[in-house]
């Protein structure tokens, strides 16, 4: 009986305690009730506060550069392997597509350009609809003007470098809050894109400061400079000969800032920054550019997928048409590989725009307005410090073809020659692309299938 | 702010469904406890089968009289008796003999029951309890280790089900041992959210998400449930209709598999048993290259057809070598395969005392890979013990320990893995420069310097424990509070020093991950069984009960360049040093109540219901409820079934409920981010990365299951055979939006994939004689997987070649290539079906062009024992599927791909007017991409060889294991003081049956993404292995 009523005992308390246990979990969840199901992530922000103060405002601008350093290394591939200069060495098929001018309207590269110019163009509309009215005196008016004035910088740049792609494009100016939202945006005429690309230009060009040549972020963040620098090159691209020379000359003429280096490779050999750099994205060990690794050959640990073609190396490496930049290239045939980006250590900058580019630009529109004795002793400043002779060419028409033959020789490498071939029409005759339908890429096949408002280009 | 106005609702609904279940257990217990009350003497007892597992629901009653119990879930029975003793006791259970035991005083008793060998009555374990089949209305398959264990060379469980069990479809990835696994129960139910089961293991949740970070080329690194030693397993229960799973709620749309591991039995003597063996392993089947005359002769002619079709002049080619038979030829591929060996050594000591039990297993498995360097090491502990503190209460534990470590090797994918490097580069081309420096082309690596130099591994600790108490408040109604953690962490170390390709550049690189998947779960169960009546006529099996889980990821890395020697491997030594860090949790609360009746052993109904909330979900859609109900007829109960004397045993069964899938997508899913990780001039950078969905919420399956169970002919043929219908709403879908929104996508509710399918297996015992005997198991699963509603196409795989598609109508893992009509035998150009006829060859007339499921899976497993000896022969299939070769893809490239050689395929290409083949001729000809039986398309062009000439069939048959065993006769173990001794030599992969033209149809290159089933790409072969061993008992 005692026995019994022991065990009792110790099994009561026992049970008091094991449902007391069981009970445990229940309290824990009671008592942590309201935020119990509330789990925040520590490598992002909630979009209701992304911008809110200073900090959250600076943030928010280099987030936006860092966007235009992601999209940066395949639009430099659509510039470059569909021309001439480079040739599809590798695997992977969509390189080969690019190389061979038929693109799939899924195509990797072209896919992942357009995405990425879009969401630098996000960001730029969150912060131009945002920083406004961020009320922290820690933001002075001087620094919200600064952050805008970049933000449209780099709307301009995202819709130039859609519109010499693509096309008009869908033009949005708001940010993306919602689905819902999105409804309703028509592509826009290559025109209407270009002109919403000047009106952020003005508009940067207002809020932008005039930095001094000792600032140290001259050449790698956007200021007034750098915005005539990419007006002088939509005015040249929009046929607008007089306001491409006017702008083109404005950044020439800033001498204290900007020269030509020399020897040419000066450019593209650490320490970055060079006085040839108007505008060149930054990168670093921390921040690393791996598309050094598309041009090396795979002994160098590349993947050598983008090739120098061997008509482009005969050229290259002609002293009378390559001059000092044949340092361009390196290697010896048949595995001569592409060396402007070659920092294995991905410290490469991306050229956005040089100084030869605005001497390019006003030689090819003063040639273009009959000014041909300028437009050669412009030529001639290029080709000299490539350790070249002067131009032989006299005509306008001659002219005109060494200005194009020494863009494809001085930007061999950067997002250039197809882009200048297209806006010269000169495709078919250089490239033999006579289906005038394949100078713009096609428009990425989900947005097709995703938004009824957008339209393909014709032949895809 | 947003805390205090979120703080009620959420608060609310938590009390709210905590009151529910306990209403409703309330109900139960005072509706059916009062019931019973009665006074008298007690008679105890348990009722046993001959293994001495508890039988379930056996009726004891006293002889003459209608005082009886019917036994509870542990075999226990008690009941009052008014009569004197000494009784007679009278013992039925279905599948037994029926035995009258004399009891002469009121002492506990233990009655064992022999076997009328009836499949029906097993005792399965489902969702949180323990059910005689018979009663379960739901779809449930259980496999014994015995039925597992003849695949010796199976690194973990989830292979060995292969073939095995109905409605299952376990796919290998790859050769590679520890490797990746596709596991599907009746097909895939989701796009993005997570389409693997709930594994749980001993009561605990475990994590199947692979940890490894070290990239493989699209292809699942690891396969997590490796880490857990088949060895220990006593039996896995395979959950697969909505009944079955639904009491799982949100976890277990996707099917549940439980792991039952080996436990100690009361009262019984230490048993050690130690078993060992070593498997040899080669790769089956080897690829047949070009040698390097033939590889110039290919090059050469693609390079003159390519100058005829740009009009110049075929003597003007540029030519690989004018005379082609002067080339040597580089076999690379000898280099690469290698024959492996697996050793595994497992110890395990188990028994008791009348308190506890214990089993301990040790378990050792080393596992070469037969591609070199890949390798696969397993350490595994394992203790499980209870004790039965009181009467009352029992308290117990389960713990796994293990330590993997894997040399990880990338292949598939990859251009720099060991396989791509050997296969992929021209035969014609020698492996050393003049110098004797390693030769590379391309972009690949030379296999000699990676197979030399590759040094990336992964170790991995896992420990899964829980610990349980069971309290018994009245032999009826009992408690269960159980305390589990899955705690998986690897630590990868990679070096790439600087004679491979990724340490050139950098001058040696160096990464290293340490990466922690950490689920907790704690759970109530409270179970009520009892029955009541005459004869026990009324059967009640009720739990109520609720879980808390919560799930942490966590991973920091490190990365390093730049390193002073090759001999320097540590990161702090390296010049530039890089870290990153991520983390991520979520939790899940949950509710849930399960109840079944049964009437007189012949009819049983019952339901279930869970609520859960989850803290991925937006606050407006936080909680979900799944439902589920299901009845059973166990018709050979009937006296006018039992006239028919055709059935021995049958059951009939339906169910209908809903499951739910909140796995695979973020933790952060349904809120608006800006992500953190962008930074320019060395500064942090913020920039927006997800689009805010505050009424996110639950996907749902909701499943019909019809499904029968009978024996015939004395029981020797047992048949069981499912229909189910399913259908996924609400999918947790990343809808693509358009891109100008800079965003890429956005994760809502939206979409429906339905799963058909139905199931049929049998078991037979074709001779059963003293000395011989010969059983047979077969089983045969169709499903049929649709898309039902998609917001728009999702075209992905292959690295943007976007070969599969998911598309409205079609399956997942459909195919989306240009269909090859046939090769024009005039011009010798392919011709492709212009779908859109629009007579150009565009992007609109890609078109689906098969998938990678199954219509058919199963396996046929033979059983023949001839007194000591034992011969198993196990056959497996798969029908209908088809297979990307993306070997052909790269290696019949016509001479497009210049640092590619080619395939002997490529060498049946036409060549002259006439010739009729599929393989067109060879150019690399690029104008005019549009003509359709134009050359520019042959290899190029519009099509670049997303042709429908390298889809292949994928089906076959294959003997997947034959064993041969011998148990030494126990006249001469007794002697030794041995139990017994079993010896045995199985082979594995022994005969392939298939039209598929690569090394293995067993294949899924780019597993890491579930969308893109059935590519073969670069992928180690399953190895036809040979494995001889012993077991010994002492």
């Amino acid at each position: 009986m005692l026995h019994s009523n022991f065990q009792k005992n110790t099994d009561m308390k026992k049970t008091r305690y094991f449902i007391g246990i069981s009970l445990l979990a229940l309290t824990l969840v009671l008592n942590s009730c309201g935020s119990f199901f509330d789990e925040k992530s520590n490598g992002n922000i909630s979009a209701e506060t992304a911008i809110t103060d200073a900090g959250t405002a600076r943030a928010a601008i280099i987030g936006a550069y860092d966007e235009v350093q992601n999209y940066y290394s395949s639009y430099t591939t659509l510039g470059t392997i569909t021309a001439d200069n480079v040739v599809f060495n590798g695997s992977l098929s969509q390189y080969l597509q690019l190389d061979q001018i038929s693109i799939p309207v899924d195509n990797v590269v072209t896919v992942a350009a357009y995405q990425g110019i879009y969401q630098a163009i996000n960001s730029a509309n969150t912060i131009i609809s945002l920083v406004p009215s961020v009320s922290d005196p820690a933001l002075t008016t001087t620094e919200k003007n600064k952050i805008l004035g970049e933000a449209y910088f780099i709307r301009a740049l995202g819709y130039f470098d859609l519109g010499r792609g693509w096309g008009g494009v869908q033009l949005r100016l708001t940010p993306t809050k919602d689905i819902a939202s999105l409804k309703g945006v028509k592509r826009s005429t290559l025109d209407q894109t270009y002109d919403q690309v000047l009106s952020d230009l003005i508009k940067a060009e207002q809020l932008l400061p005039d930095v001094t040549a000792s600032d140290s972020n001259l050449r790698n963040r956007a200021q007034k400079a750098s915005v005539r620098a990419l007006r002088a090159r939509l005015h040249l691209y929009r046929q607008q000969w007089s306001d491409a020379e006017n702008y083109a000359s404005q950044v020439i003429a800033e001498t204290t800032k900007y020269n030509l280096v020399t020897p040419y490779k000066a450019f593209f050999t650490a320490p970055y920054l060079t006085s040839e750099s108007v505008l060149e994205l930054t990168f670093s060990t921390n921040d690393k550019n791996s598309f050094w690794n598309l041009w090396y050959l795979s002994n160098l640990g590349g993947q050598y997928t983008l090739k120098p073609s061997d008509s482009f190396v005969t050229k290259v490496k002609d002293p009378t048409i390559g001059g000092s930049r044949s340092t361009l290239v390196a290697g010896t045939s048949p595995n001569v590989y592409g060396v402007l980006y070659n920092s294995t250590a991905g410290a490469d900058p991306f050229y956005l725009i040089r100084i030869a580019e605005l001497y390019l630009i006003r030689t090819e529109a003063r040639a273009q307005q009959n000014n041909l004795t300028g437009a050669l002793s412009d030529l001639n400043v290029v080709r000299n410090r490539a350790g070249l002779v002067n131009s032989t060419a006299t005509t306008q028409v001659d002219i005109l073809t060494a200005i194009e033959n020494e863009n494809n020789i001085e930007f061999a490498f950067e997002a250039h020659r197809w882009f200048d071939l297209v806006r010269t029409k000169r495709v078919g005759a250089v490239l033999g692309v006579t289906n005038t339908n394949l100078w713009l890429f096609p428009i990425p096949g989900s947005d097709i299938l995703s938004d009824p408002d957008v339209t393909q280009n014709p032949g895809y | 702010m947003t805390k205090l106005s979120h703080f009620p609702g959420s608060c609310i609904q938590l009390l709210r469904n905590y009151l529910r279940v306990y209403v409703f257990l309330s109900v139960l217990s005072g509706t059916f406890l009062g019931a019973f009350a009665q006074n008298g003497a007690t008679i105890k007892g348990k009722i046993l089968d001959e293994k001495k597992a508890s039988i379930i629901g056996a009726t004891v009653t006293i002889k003459g009289t209608t005082a009886g119990s019917v036994t509870d879930v542990n075999g226990d029975f008690k009941f009052v008796v008014k009569q004197s003793f000494p009784v007679t006791l009278e013992v039925r259970a279905i599948g037994y003999k029926n035995q009258e035991v004399d009891l002469y005083e009121n002492v506990p008793v233990e009655i064992v029951l022999s076997d009328l060998s009836n499949r029906l009555d097993e005792v399965v374990v489902t969702g949180y309890s323990t059910q005689s089949k018979k009663y379960i209305s739901g779809a449930v398959t259980t496999l014994n280790t015995n039925v597992l264990k003849d695949n010796a060379a199976a690194s973990s469980f989830s292979e060995l089900l292969q073939g095995k069990a109905t409605g299952v479809q376990v796919t290998s990835n790859s050769g590679v041992p520890g490797g990746s696994i596709t596991f599907r129960i009746r097909g895939t139910n989701s796009i993005n959210a997570g389409v693997d089961p709930l594994y749980i293991v001993d009561g605990v949740f475990i994590s199947s998400d692979n940890l490894i970070k070290t990239g493989m080329g699209n292809q699942a690194q690891s396969n997590p449930l490796a880490d857990i030693n088949p060895d220990d397993i006593e039996n896995v229960t395979i959950l697969k209709d909505a009944n079955a799973t639904a009491i799982y709620g949100s976890l277990g749309a996707n099917g549940v598999v439980i792991v039952t591991t080996k436990r100690g039995k009361k009262s019984t003597k230490a048993k050690i048993n130690l078993q060992i063996s070593h498997g040899w392993s080669k790769a089956a089947k080897s690829y047949s290259l070009t040698n390097g005359p033939q590889s110039a002769v290919l090059a050469n002619e693609s390079a003159r057809n390519t100058a005829i079709d740009n009009g110049k002049d075929p003597s003007t080619a540029t030519l690989i070598s004018a005379q082609p038979d002067t080339l040597k030829t580089y076999d690379r591929l000898k280099d690469v395969f290698k024959t492996a060996n697996t050793s595994n050594y497992d110890l395990s000591i188990q028994g008791g005392s009348d308190k506890d039990t214990y089993f301990i297993g040790l378990g050792y498995l080393n596992q070469q890979s037969i591609v070199k360097p890949s390798a696969f090491t397993r350490y595994s502990g394992r203790l499980n013990y209870d004790n039965q503190i009181t009467n009352k209460i029992k308290v117990g534990t389960s713990l796994n320990l293990s330590r993997t470590w894997r040399n990880v090797s990338s292949n598939d994918n990859n251009p720099v893995g060991v396989i791509n490097s050997a296969l992929f580069v021209r035969t014609y081309l020698p492996v050393y420069n003049s110098d004797g420096s390693y030769a590379r082309y391309g972009a690949f690596d030379n296999h000699i310097a990676l197979i030399k130099n590759l040094n990336n591994d992964a170790v991995g600790l896992r420990a899964i424990g829980n610990i349980f108490a069971d309290y018994a408040i009245t032999p009826d109604l009992k408690l269960r509070s159980s305390w589990s953690l899955d705690n998986n962490d690897v630590y990868e170390n990679n070096y790439s020093n600087t004679s491979i390709s990724a340490g050139i550049a950098t001058n040696g690189s160096a990464s290293s991950y340490d990466t922690k998947n950490q689920v907790l779960t704690n759970e109530q169960v409270l179970t009520f069984i009892k029955s009541f009546g005459k004869n026990g006529k009324h059967y009640i099996n009720a739990l109520v009960g609720n879980t808390i889980n919560s799930s942490l990821y966590q991973s920091t890395g490190a990365t390093g360049s730049g390193f002073a020697t090759n001999d320097l491997t540590a990161i702090s030594t390296a010049a530039t040093t890089t870290g990153t860090s991520s983390k991520s949790q979520s939790k899940l609360a949950s509710f849930f109540s399960k109840a079944s009746y049964t009437y007189d052993n012949k009819y049983t109904i019952d339901g279930s219901i869970r609520a859960d909330g989850s803290s991925k979900f937006g606050s407006n859609k936080r909680w979900g409820y799944f439902p589920s109900g299901g009845v059973t007829w166990n018709a050979s109960q009937e006296k006018f079934v039992n006239k028919l004397k055709v059935f021995d045993e049958l059951k009939l069964r339906g169910s209908i409920g809903l499951s739910g899938n909140q796995s695979g997508i973020g933790a952060y899913a349904s809120q608006g981010l800006w992500s953190g990780s962008g930074s320019y001039l060395s500064t942090a950078g913020t920039a927006p990365s997800q689009l805010a969905n505050p009424n996110l919420t639950w996907e749902t399956t909701r499943q019909i299951d019809f499904g029968t169970e009978f024996s015939v002919l004395k029981n020797r043929l047992s048949v069981s055979l499912d229909y189910y219908d399913k259908y996924t709403y609400d999918l947790l879908l990343a809808v693509p939006v358009t891109y100008s929104s800079g965003f890429a996508s956005y994760t809502q509710n939206y979409g429906a994939v339905s799963n058909k399918g139905f199931e049929f297996s049998f078991h037979s015992v074709n001779i059963s004689t003293k000395d011989f005997s010969w059983t047979s198991d077969f089983n045969i699963s169709h499903n049929k997987n649709l898309i039902k509603k998609l917001a728009s196409d999702i075209a992905l795989g292959a690295s943007g070649r976007n070969i599969s598609i998911l598309k409205q109508g079609y399956a997942i893992n459909s195919f989306y290539l240009y269909k090859q009509l046939y090769v024009d035998s005039k011009t010798g150009n392919a011709v492709y079906e212009d779908v859109n006829k629009d007579g150009k060859i565009t992007s609109a007339d890609r078109q689906v062009v098969g998938n990678a499921n199954p219509d058919f899976t199963g396996g046929f497993t033979n059983t023949l024992t001839y007194k000591n000896f034992e011969l198993n022969l196990f056959v497996s299939f798969v029908h209908g599927n088809k297979i990307m070769n993306m070997n052909e893809f790269f290696m019949v490239h016509g001479g497009t791909q210049k640092n590619i050689g080619f395939l002997d395929r490529q060498l049946e290409r036409w060549q002259k007017a006439g010739d009729i083949t599929d393989i067109p001729r060879l150019t690399t000809y690029s104008g005019d991409t549009n003509t359709n039986g134009g050359s520019a398309n042959n290899y190029g062009g519009v099509v670049s060889n997303l042709s429908s000439r390298y889809l292949d069939n994928g089906s076959f048959v294959r003997l997947k294991s034959a064993s041969l065993s011998y148990n030494l006769p126990k006249s001469i173990t007794r002697k030794a003081g041995i139990s017994n001794v079993k010896v045995y030599v199985s082979g594995t992969n022994l005969i392939t049956l298939t039209k598929y033209r690569g090394l293995d149809p067993e294949v899924s290159s780019q597993s890491s993404n579930q969308n893109t089933a059935g590519y073969d790409w670069a992928t180690a072969p399953q190895p036809r292995t040979i494995t001889t061993g012993i077991n010994v008992t002492f």
